[in-house]
């Protein structure tokens, strides 16, 4: 660059932990001001899961290069994102394609890095997801919240190769740091979208955040979907994310991703963690804001089914994702034939796992059946999450294990009433094996 | 263009501080960029795995970056780095600039920055070879430093593809049978040509103003600039104390790795180092200098020079026949335009 295109001159700067911050480097009301109006009002459309989520993206005004490998598989919100750029005469924002999905992710931490205050999202799936581990894990520790990976589930890479939707990539990533937030219906991706960078840019919590559905499911399949008016949705977000109290590497005199002596190690460490704690703190408060605004549910923990007043039920379900409306939908058929109180949650919070909340919520129950939807070399992801949940009670709820819907596959009403079958059989006091598969109404 | 005392009085932001081994061409690099970038214009590093990271940023022990004692008030003074993964710092580098300039597109961002990234060459043309050709590739405004040491220095002296034809490393030891590293090293200048670059260089501290003149007009290049500089390992390489500078112009001028200069529409030039291996100094005086090639020469009783050891010869002539077409393939890349 050229030394005459420099503006010289001292700038206020304040001291922080992590170094200092130059007042006014940066001045984000340009580009606030700047941003082109997706809807003007509140609107009712078709779409589907990721052009959804591509659509609250666009809609953020923080939100100025939109980071890419061109095919991310299962997603196409790139392509949705970079047709809607284009139609914009003069626009300033950009689309950025990489050469790997792996380049995506290291993208993503100079760029989140370069400036705190503006959001950098991007979406993958599976293989990509997995491409990004080393960088994922260097984000997730890295402090940038404004960091969001958008993660259309899908089957993991591994023997056979299979190209549809289950949750085995995000669940093989929890401990890269994320927080990660299951959404299912193209409503609730929509709305996640829109509170996932509130939840991570919280200066209590600055953890880059992994919002998720379900892979051809909820990303290729078409639903109405309600639209709020740009300005809105700017007010709701502007309440919720604050200017960065620490310094970015443009408007800072600060270092990034040091070497630290193992001293320091474990303070970095205790600080990250008690950081991704707090999401259990605040994520209530900016779901019930939204809902408050919006007139939708916001985040929660997880999603409810047929729970009576006072908690009890024979057979509680745990499971997440779309399949669970099937569950739903024979929930009350399913008890009356059976005489069993029948209830449910849809764990949205993956990450960190609301394990309070869900003993809480399973405590009354007598036989937990936890329906894991992803490989596992135990029992199962989540079965091991609500073990570890209800192992506070001093009589904690049976827990029936069950594999089902793998590699994408619809978990049918068949399966559902098998599986059901399979726990009233825990109800009824018969020992059970510690998991067990079920496809097509059938026990393999 | 700035004179040479102007940039030697400039405060530089690679400051006393490092573990950098006594005598690591690195330290001597980097000290003489920071002071290059002390221009006036704020300066982001981005820094990718190597010695030069793990040496210089280990906290709270030895932060050897930062321009100044205090802060400064101008923030054109202002310093910033960061490293990511080992593969990743043009990467970052490009990301850096592009959002300085969105920044600037929105008129959020007065004075933009100037980004700086630096690699080893296991780094650049091993594990990050894909990154690095392809901000190359995207013509990211960015200048791109790639410390060549040809071995992974920092973790125990491993091969890289930069290393030299039968150079003795922890992962290509020499024994009777095996004369050391078999391969040929990865032509990255050409690579790196071909890619895209706005600018292509090869130059270390030993060719001091022309080091320093090439970091600045590659911070001046309006695409990619690269900066491959020969950096003697004292460690890796095995020589003595004091010999850095002497070792790395030996290199140069014997054509091992001639400082080379190109720009895009400009073409290029070879400096200091003769096309007529007659006219260069004796690739065996390089070879003699460090132990990773005392498997290959020795002193000539009577005389001190060194010569090939009878029993690798065909090796110190298989050696000579690379340096030659390493010469020449810089010559040739010199007439591209």
């Amino acid at each position: 660059m050229s030394v005459s295109e420099v503006k010289a001159g001292p700038l206020p700067h304040v001291t922080t932990p992590s170094g200092e911050r130059y007042e006014g480097a940066i001045d984000l009301s340009r580009v606030r001001e700047a941003h082109p109006s997706l809807y003007d009002h509140r609107d009712e459309i078709t779409a589907d899961g990721n052009t959804a989520a591509a659509i609250a993206t666009l809609q953020m005004w923080r939100c100025v290069i939109f980071a890419g490998f061109p095919i991310t598989p299962s997603t196409k919100w790139i392509e949705y994102v970079a047709a809607n750029l284009a139609s914009v005469p003069g626009g300033r924002r950009r689309v950025k394609l990489m050469e790997a999905e792996h380049a995506v992710a290291d993208y993503m931490v100079g760029a989140a890095a370069s400036c705190r205050d503006l959001i950098f999202p991007t979406a993958t799936s599976s293989v990509g997801l997995d491409h990004m581990t080393e960088t994922t894990r260097s984000l997730g520790a890295s402090g940038l919240g404004n960091v969001m990976i958008i993660d259309v589930y899908r089957a993991t890479a591994n023997f056979p190769l299979c190209i549809e939707g289950d949750p085995s990539d995000t669940l093989a990533h929890r401990d890269d740091g994320f927080i990660q937030i299951c959404a299912r219906g193209k409503q609730q991706i929509y709305d996640t979208v829109l509170q996932a960078p509130c939840l991570g840019m919280h200066p209590e919590i600055m953890t880059p955040t992994m919002p998720g559905y379900y892979g051809i499911k909820d990303s290729h399949r078409n639903a109405r979907l309600i639209v709020e008016a740009d300005r809105d949705i700017h007010e709701f977000q502007d309440r919720w994310i604050f200017a960065c109290p620490l310094p970015g590497l443009i408007n800072g005199d600060t270092a990034f991703g040091s070497c630290v002596t193992s001293r320091h190690f474990q303070g970095f460490k205790v600080a990250q963690k008690r950081r991704l704690d707090n999401v259990l703190d605040f994520l209530p408060l900016i779901g019930s804001d939204f809902e408050k605004q919006f007139g939708r549910p916001g985040l929660r923990f997880f999603d409810e089914a047929g729970w009576s007043e006072d908690g009890a039920a024979d057979i509680a379900v745990v499971g997440m994702g779309p399949d669970f409306g099937t569950f739903e939908s024979l929930r009350e058929r399913y008890a009356k034939q059976s005489g069993l109180k029948v209830a449910g949650i849809a764990i949205r919070l993956l990450t960190p796992f609301p394990r309070d909340a869900v003993r809480e919520r399973l405590r009354r129950a007598k036989t937990v059946l936890v329906v894991n939807q992803a490989h596992h070399t135990g029992r199962g992801h989540l079965t091991l999450d609500v073990v570890d949940a209800l192992s506070d009670l001093k009589a904690p709820p049976r827990v029936v294990s069950v594999f089902a819907g793998l590699g994408g596959a619809d978990v049918a009403e068949v399966t559902w009433e098998r599986m059901l079958d399979h726990a009233r059989e825990s109800v009824e006091g018969k020992a059970l094996p510690p998991y067990a598969f079920f496809h097509e109404g059938v026990a393999l | 263009m700035s004179s040479y005392k102007e940039i030697a009085l400039r405060e530089s932001c690679f400051r006393p501080g490092s573990t950098l081994c006594p005598g690591c061409m690195e330290s001597i690099a980097l000290q003489n960029i920071g002071r290059v970038t002390d221009n006036g214009a704020k300066t982001v590093f981005t820094i990718g795995t190597s010695c030069a990271e793990v040496s210089s940023l280990a906290f709270p022990n030895v932060v050897a970056w930062g321009r100044g004692d205090a802060t400064p008030d101008d923030f054109s003074r202002s310093f910033s780095i960061i490293h990511n993964v080992f593969e990743s710092a043009p990467t970052l580098a490009e990301a850096v600039r592009d959002v300085s300039d969105v920044l600037t597109d929105f008129g959020a961002l007065e004075r933009p920055v100037q980004v700086v990234s630096t690699s080893g060459d296991g780094g650049a043309v091993a594990i990050g070879l894909r990154g690095l050709l392809h901000t190359i590739h995207r013509r990211a405004r960015v200048t791109l430093i790639v410390l060549v040491n040809e071995i992974f220095a920092n973790t125990g002296f491993q091969y890289s593809p930069a290393a030299m034809p039968f150079a003795e490393t922890s992962t290509t030891p020499v024994s009777k049978e095996h004369p050391g590293n078999p391969s040929l090293p990865l032509d990255y200048i050409h690579l790196c040509i071909a890619a895209g670059a706005g600018l292509v260089a090869q130059v270390s501290p030993a060719h001091s103003k022309l080091f320093l003149k090439t970091i600045e007009r590659a911070l001046e290049c309006k695409e990619t600039a690269i900066v491959f500089v020969p950096a003697p390992c004292i460690s890796g390489w095995k020589f003595d104390d004091g010999e850095t500078v002497r070792i790395a112009l030996l290199g140069a001028q014997s054509g091992a790795f001639p400082a080379f200069w190109w720009q895009k529409g400009k073409g290029g030039t070879v400096l200091d180092c003769s096309r007529d291996e007659a006219e260069r100094p004796p690739i065996e005086d390089f070879l003699g200098a460090q132990r990773r090639f005392h498997h290959l020469v020795q002193r000539e009783p009577g005389t001190e020079r060194f010569i090939a050891r009878p029993d690798r010869a065909d090796a110190v002539a298989k050696l000579k026949t690379w340096v030659q077409g390493n010469v020449e393939r810089l010559y040739r890349l010199a007439e591209l335009k």
